[in-house]
């Protein structure tokens, strides 16, 4: 379920992770979060959006996000994503998975 | 997408189901959500300078392939599987509902061949795989051979491997109480015999250690329909007493609903007295059967032993001589075995003849299938096209053969409902388990297993025919020509295949009707026809005074002969045919009792004079007995033919003596009359009764030396009617009161239930002949049909350049009838080897039975013929004009 997002070179499974911790302090539309990622990691991370819709799928579909529609800044419809409980705590398991990961990984690249 | 919790697979499941309801709103706010980003992004293109269009150009290339990213949204909502499946299913009954015919066809083919294999497996299961209904049946076992009283406490004194007990085989008894008085079926068994079994009462309890002590032994255990059904359900019934066979006996326990041994028809199981002072009743009166459980440790090969060497031993202990070889070769075998018997190849038979119907079925609905596959092609090389993969649609196209395959199962496990009540009556009525078997989930699970793998099977070639295509070739042409020859040939070897076992099928119901067509012309020794009967059968101790049963049917005779438009009426203790064999060890002249040579078993019947003439029976020398032979008359018999030349051969057996084994009065043979069928028709006595003798009703004696007291009233009326069956049996009630008196029974009704299981194995082979016939005929006509279809354009040349109606029309039989020829080839070959596994069930005709092979052939090929005239006369109808034009 949910193909790798080919154009981004992410581990497998970050994108939801990165998505839910943009949302973590409120609500935000699609274009938002791209947005977001891409300013917040200096351009590095651009997420396409044949992979950000899918992925917020995946996230509404496991309740771990609940979608509203809402006004956009520029007083146009827009649907707003919003954490929820359950997504707060998979945020926390997800984050502190990857954290190991990356650990793991940092060891096995410093070893001697 | 890792830690997929309980929570949220619960909440994926909700979510995908609730989206079913709200598709279109799905897909609105996934498109707008997507035309406001696309917008958004446009606007920052046009930010960093660019033109409107081209922003709007460059923003919808950056978001990339979005019909893929919708079409994956709207996925990961969907069940995946299950919606294809759906899909699948939907698109098959469309299919299936365009060609009604085909498809009613293909189901009721499959359900024929799946519903008798229903039947058949709940037999299978409950009789010869299922266990035993009885706790470890595994360590159950019976001893062969019959064994008088004496010897129950010798062999369990003896054996250290075996728990053994004694159980009679059933035999009617009369149960009288507070003016109820019936005929019920008992069976006498040892107090340990529960618990060698392994079952346990219901209600009340079993019986005890020293219970089948004389005077301890006036008790008796009920079955649960016996409870229920004649004493209704009494609660308060156990501790009391019914009087049986005249004994009073106390009710001790009630068997629990369904148990059942050694017959189905045993209602009450009373103590085997054991009573050494009883030399009669101890060492000779009625050998009874043995039954042990292994004990824990023990080894069957030890406890075979063991009997061996203990039926040697009391052997030797027998107050009179005993054969040498007297159960010599006596072994323990699995009691399952020993109810199923010979059951088991007719199980065989009968499952091998459906599996073959279900083969046939198959077979012609793969041969439907790849008709229809054909015709499909171009709607397959069309989804090709369209994308669809090769797995996709071989998927699909099994999808369909197995969703046929299921209804057909489904409406096949409902035949087989009704087929099972028609199996059954194939096999004895009262064997333990028959009745208990029904199609339960275990079959049922069977039965869907066999229909998936049909369905894959039959559906596999004509799935794989179909993508056999070059797509743009077929779809250009469109052509029904263009098809593999390959797999019209397949179909061929189907169909040749189909008809060879439907010819097997066929013989054997040919060899199985002419069977019972011999049957009933056979000649049983007398004639049954206009002869009504009623069982009469007081008390055995009431006979012990003779006199008084004498005088009783005296009377009974004079009132029924009284009775306006009765011809003649006599009494005999058992009427041929009706499952009794009522027999005495004789001791005869010139023949010596010696170790190797016992006193022989004999048929015995007693009659009233009138007997003979009733029944048609031929006197073939000497006199017949008259009123004069009575109880105080000299000694007097009468002998079969048969019985004649056993024991005198080539002598005059009248004047010669014989007497009861034992007893002292000789009684002299006055006449030999015809051989008679008392066993059955196919075997008139089984081979330990070696004749049949005849005595006056006053004079006769049992084993005992007791004169018979149950007895059967046969009358000869003029004119058969309901007012007169009333008249006897009221007059039998009045005569004998508080005697249970059976139905009235026409004499014919007894003969031909003595062949009831012999008929219907014959009816059930001709339902099974009749299916796979059908079957054949379908194959034919579908496979001709299909290959005119096909040269329609060739046949229009063909008829364009010349050919005459009457040769397309030979053409086409001679492509049917070679088809035909090559199964009906190899089916009688395949008949020749198979049908001598239905020589057990023959009678008066071999296996081989030239008659039977030849008829059946020529039958076949008729049907084929017509079959094939069909689509024949069909295409000689084809207009060239138009075919030509079509192409």
């Amino acid at each position: 379920m949910g193909a790798l997002p080919k154009t981004s070179e992410l581990l497998p499974g970050t994108l939801d992770l990165l998505i839910l911790r943009a949302l973590l302090p409120g609500p935000m539309h699609g274009y938002g979060i791209a947005s977001r990622l891409k300013q917040v990691s200096d351009d590095v991370l651009q997420v396409g959006e044949s992979s950000l819709y899918p992925a917020l799928q995946r996230l509404l579909l496991n309740g771990w996000v609940k979608a509203e529609w809402g006004t956009s800044e520029n007083n146009r419809r827009a649907r707003y994503y919003k954490l929820t409980a359950s997504g707060r705590k998979q945020l926390a398991t997800e984050r502190e998975n990857f954290s190991r990961m990356i650990g793991a990984i940092q060891k096995v690249l410093d070893m001697a | 997408m890792s830690g997929r919790s309980l929570h949220t697979s619960l909440a994926r499941s909700w979510h995908r189901l609730a989206f079913r309801w709200r598709r279109a709103q799905f897909y609105r706010e996934l498109a707008e959500e997507l035309e406001f980003h696309s917008q958004l992004k446009a606007a920052e293109n046009r930010r960093a300078g660019m033109s409107p269009e081209s922003a709007l150009a460059l923003s919808r290339k950056q978001m990339g392939n979005i019909t893929i990213a919708k079409e994956e949204c709207r996925d990961m909502w969907s069940f995946m599987r299950l919606e294809r499946l759906w899909q699948d299913l939907h698109h098959a009954a469309r299919m299936f509902a365009r060609t009604p015919v085909f498809t009613a066809v293909a189901i009721l083919s499959l359900a024929l061949g799946i519903g008798g294999n229903a039947a058949m497996f709940s037999l299978v299961n409950t009789l010869l795989i299922r266990p035993l209904p009885y706790s470890r049946p595994e360590s159950l076992y019976r001893i062969t051979g019959t064994y008088p009283r004496a010897a129950i406490p010798f062999l369990q004194q003896r054996s250290r491997s075996l728990d053994i007990a004694a159980v009679s085989t059933a035999s009617e008894m009369n149960l009288t109480r507070n003016g109820l008085a019936i005929r019920i079926v008992g069976s006498r068994i040892s107090p340990n015999f529960l618990s060698v079994l392994g079952a346990s009462v219901a209600k009340g309890r079993s019986l005890k250690p020293g219970e089948d002590l004389p005077g301890r032994d006036g008790l008796a255990i009920i079955s649960h329909s016996l409870w229920k059904e004649r004493l209704g359900s009494d609660p308060a019934i156990l501790d009391r007493v019914i009087a049986l066979d005249g004994v009073n006996r106390e009710i001790v326990g009630i068997m629990p609903a369904g148990f059942s041994y050694p017959s189905a028809k045993v209602q009450i199981w009373i103590p085997m007295r054991l009573d050494p002072s009883n030399l009669l009743e101890y060492w000779a009166g009625g050998f009874v059967p043995v039954i042990g459980r292994l004990r824990p440790g023990a080894t069957v090969n030890k406890a075979r032993e063991e009997i061996r060497n203990s039926v040697a031993q009391f052997r030797k202990t027998f107050p009179y001589p005993m054969a040498r070889d007297w159960n010599a070769n006596v072994t323990a075998i699995s009691l399952q075995q020993d109810i199923v018997g010979d059951l088991r190849s007719k199980l065989i038979i009968l499952l091998s003849s459906v599996g073959m119907v279900l083969l046939i079925a198959c077979a012609n609905v793969a041969g439907l299938l790849l008709s229809r596959a054909a015709a499909r092609r171009k709607e397959i090389a069309l989804r090709g096209a369209l994308g669809a993969g090769r797995l996709r649609i071989l998927r699909q196209l099994l999808t369909e053969s197995v969703a046929l395959a299921l209804v057909g199962a489904g409406i096949g496990i409902i035949l087989g409902m009704s087929a099972l009540s028609i199996f059954k009556s194939v096999l004895p009525p009262f064997t333990p388990g028959l009745a208990e078997a029904s199609i339960d989930w275990h079959v049922a699970a069977a039965v869907t297993v066999i229909a998936v793998l049909a369905g894959l099977a039959f559906g596999l070639a004509p799935a794989l025919s179909a993508q056999q295509t070059d797509l743009t070739e077929t779809i250009k042409a469109g052509s029904p020509r263009s098809v593999g020859s390959a797999w019209t040939q397949f179909r061929s070897l189907l169909i040749t295949g189909e008809i060879a076992l439907t010819l097997v099928l066929v013989v054997s119901a040919g060899l199985l009707l002419r069977s019972l067509y011999r049957l009933s012309e056979a000649n049983p020794g007398f004639n049954p026809a206009g002869i009504l009967t009623v069982e009469i059968s007081p008390d055995q101790f009431s006979c012990t005074q003779r006199a008084a049963c004498v005088a009783l049917y005296d009377r009974l005779l004079a009132r029924v002969r009284n009775i306006s438009g009765v011809a003649d009426a006599a009494i005999v203790n058992s009427v041929p045919l009706d499952g009794q064999l009522p027999t005495i060890p004789l001791d005869i002249e010139g023949h010596p009792k010696s170790a190797d040579y016992p006193s022989p078993m004999l048929w015995f019947g007693a009659v009233t004079p009138d007997y003979l003439r009733i029944m048609h029976i031929p006197l073939l020398a000497g006199r017949e007995f008259t009123s004069a032979d009575g109880p105080n008359s000299a000694g007097v018999v009468l002998i079969s033919a048969s019985t004649a030349k056993h024991f005198w051969p080539g002598e005059n057996p009248i004047g010669k003596h014989l007497k009861l084994a034992g007893a002292k009065l000789w009684r002299t043979v006055i006449g030999v009359v015809g051989d008679v069928d008392h066993n059955s028709l196919t075997n008139p006595l089984p081979s330990w009764i070696q004749g049949a003798v005849y005595m006056p009703y006053g004079q006769s004696a049992c084993e005992d030396g007791q004169i018979p007291a149950a007895m059967t009233l046969l009358v000869r009326p003029n004119l058969d009617n309901a007012w007169l069956r009333t008249e006897i049996r009221q007059i039998a009630e009045d005569q004998a009161p508080n005697v249970p008196v059976g139905r009235v029974r026409p004499l014919q009704d007894i003969v031909s239930a003595s062949i009831a299981d012999f008929r219907s194995t014959m009816r059930v082979f001709i339902t099974f002949a009749g299916a796979a016939l059908l079957l054949a005929a379908i194959g034919i006509y579908g496979l001709l049909s299909y290959w005119v279809t096909q040269r329609t354009y060739e046949i229009g040349l063909r008829i364009a350049i010349g050919a005459t109606r009457r040769q397309i029309v030979a053409l086409i039989l001679h492509q049917g009838m070679r088809i035909t020829m090559y199964g009906v080839g190899i089916g009688l070959f395949g008949a020749l080897i198979l049908t001598r596994f239905l020589r057990s069930l023959l009678y008066g005709v071999g296996a081989t039975d030239v008659n039977t092979y030849a008829e059946v052939a020529a039958l076949i090929l008729g049907v084929a013929l017509a079959a094939a005239a069909v689509p024949a006369w069909r295409a000689a109808r084809i207009d060239p004009a138009k075919s030509l034009r079509v192409e």
